[in-house]
């Protein structure tokens, strides 16, 4: 099962970006207020290796991140790479998510076609590679 | 001939600049695009990237672009544009659990649970060049796309089958087949080499972030000349994976975790043979090593992997035989960054008149030094035959 935040994360920008236009679509065009970003930042990535269980940093991930306030709620968008608009349609769905009494509901079944779409991908992604499954004879 | 100190050269410098890109592109051909790089020379992509400490895949195609295919000039291209930016976070914890694997392979048990996946690979084609792939255009796209579709067909689309194993070192814990690593004092943060220096006897997880963004070339020779004989290691390969890693951050306002995407890596475990244990009492074991890079990089995974084993066994003092220069951690780890010593070896080209000239000076007094010892041998001869008289 795929989180929001993986399904939104991982689906094509594009699509991600129409839901958030449709969220703006319902405000006024000064309901949104950029707190920071969008800004290209380094995500430090903190791996556990396999022998021990211990942390180590294997490196820095290039993301985007936005920060900003949609009618006062806060919202959040980060994504792997430089794309400002899909880390701010990221912040925007965020914020649209969280207001309270959930009046962006609608946004739910939209983003659970999202995930469906996502997991074939991901089914079809493992199918080309299981054709490869090998069993080595042994003499 | 004087040798003396100089400045200026800009315009010289700027015009050599211009000649490389004027080279790059004076043959007439097609200028490469991003996307094609990025897709068509995955592995440039990815040394690029794991060497440079910096996953951005369509930046490590320019990068490699921008250095004509240098993989060490790419990797430094790409951790320099990393010191331009802010590091805001640090990821939650990953783990190569979680990787959804196109590639799985063991070479040290035939049955796995979940079965071995040779995924995309070369290793066991032989080396024949494809004369068809000079000819390629457009229309292999499609064809690509077709045989990808025909690969789908044959492997079997299942409802959440998406590549997710459990791992095969994990087993082997159970079965109390391989060591467990010394504990190392717990801290909240693992060792960040690059806001602190390395001082050695160092942390592992600094050796295991060393090696992360060391040079592939560098860490193979290490690790190859320890398996062949100047060192201890005898390594089997417990597991090799593949594929793509979901990385999550702490949610800034409520702390929940949320995904920011998923990244492509490799990750492997290596065995060491049997005999890995400082303390009689205890049944012998496995020493196992780790490593792990950004995309599809399997020799640098597997040496780094040989190399955290190899020297993991020699601080607990359980090498036997000969330790080899591999098992110097200090000389591994100071000497395994490409671009560290790309820098300094590749420096020597730059102006070094002043020092020179210095030499120079110390050639002249050993010159006038080895001129006069003759004249002062033949006084001391003299005299030791006078006395003798």
């Amino acid at each position: 099962m795929l989180s929001v935040s993986h399904i939104l994360s991982c689906s094509p920008p594009h699509l991600v970006c129409a839901l958030a236009d449709e969220v703006l679509a319902r405000y006024a065009p000064d309901a949104v207020t950029f707190i920071s970003g969008p800004r290209c930042v380094l995500v430090q990535l903190r791996m556990v290796d396999g022998v021990a269980g211990m942390l180590f940093n294997a490196g820095d991930l290039l993301v985007t991140e936005t920060r900003l306030e949609l009618a006062g709620q806060f919202g959040f968008g980060m994504v792997l790479g430089r794309n400002p608009d899909h880390a701010t349609a990221l912040a925007i769905l965020d914020a649209a998510l969280r207001i309270p009494g959930d009046p962006h509901a609608d946004l739910r079944p939209r983003i659970a076609e999202l995930g469906q779409t996502l997991s074939e991908a991901y089914e079809r992604r493992f199918a080309a590679a299981a054709a490869t499954r090998v069993e080595f004879e042994t003499f | 001939m004087g040798y003396v100190a100089v400045r200026g050269g800009s315009e010289a410098v700027a015009r050599a600049e211009e000649l490389v890109a004027c080279l790059r592109l004076l043959g007439g051909s097609t200028p490469l695009q991003l996307p094609q790089i990025r897709d068509q020379l995955r592995h440039a992509v990815s040394r690029a990237m794991h060497e440079g400490a910096l996953y951005a895949p369509l930046l490590a195609a320019l990068a490699v672009k921008q250095a004509e295919g240098d993989s060490i000039e790419a990797a430094f291209l790409l951790r320099a544009y990393r010191t331009t930016l802010p590091r805001v976070i640090a990821s939650l914890p990953v783990s190569g659990r979680d990787m959804l694997c196109l590639r799985r392979i063991s070479a040290s048990f035939k049955d796995i649970p979940g079965g071995q996946i040779l995924g995309p690979a070369t290793d066991y084609l032989i080396r024949l060049l494809q004369p068809t792939l000079a000819d390629e255009d457009v229309a292999a796209v499609a064809q690509a796309a077709e045989q990808y579709a025909r690969l789908v067909e044959m492997g079997g689309r299942r409802s959440g089958e998406w590549g997710c194993f459990p791992k095969v070192a994990d087993y082997m814990r159970q079965e109390k087949m391989i060591v467990d690593i010394p504990a190392e004092p717990v801290s909240s943060d693992p060792f960040d080499i690059t806001r602190e220096p390395l001082t050695f006897p160092c942390p592992r997880s600094a050796r295991l972030q060393a090696m992360a963004q060391a040079d592939t070339s560098s860490l193979m020779s290490f690790a190859y000349s320890s398996v062949r004989g100047y060192g201890d290691a005898h390594p089997t390969l417990v597991e090799l994976r593949y594929g793509y890693l979901p990385v999550q951050v702490a949610h800034p306002l409520t702390g929940e975790a949320i995904t920011i995407g998923e990244i492509e890596a490799t990750e492997a475990e290596v065995a060491s043979k049997a005999h890995s244990v400082v303390n009689s009492n205890e049944p012998p074991r496995f020493n196992v090593g780790y490593g792990f890079a950004f995309g599809q990089s399997e020799l640098k995974v597997m040496s780094m992997a040989i190399l955290d084993s190899v020297l993991t066994q020699a601080r607990a003092g359980s090498l036997s035989g000969e330790s080899g220069p591999a098992a110097d951690e200090e000389f591994v780890l100071l000497h395994c960054d490409g671009i560290e010593a790309s820098g300094f070896v590749a420096h020597y080209k730059l102006p070094h008149y002043v020092t020179f000239e210095a030499d120079l000076r110390v050639l002249d007094r050993a010159r006038d030094h080895v001129a006069q010892r003759p004249t002062r041998l033949g006084q001391l001869v003299d005299q030791a035959l006078e006395e003798q008289v």
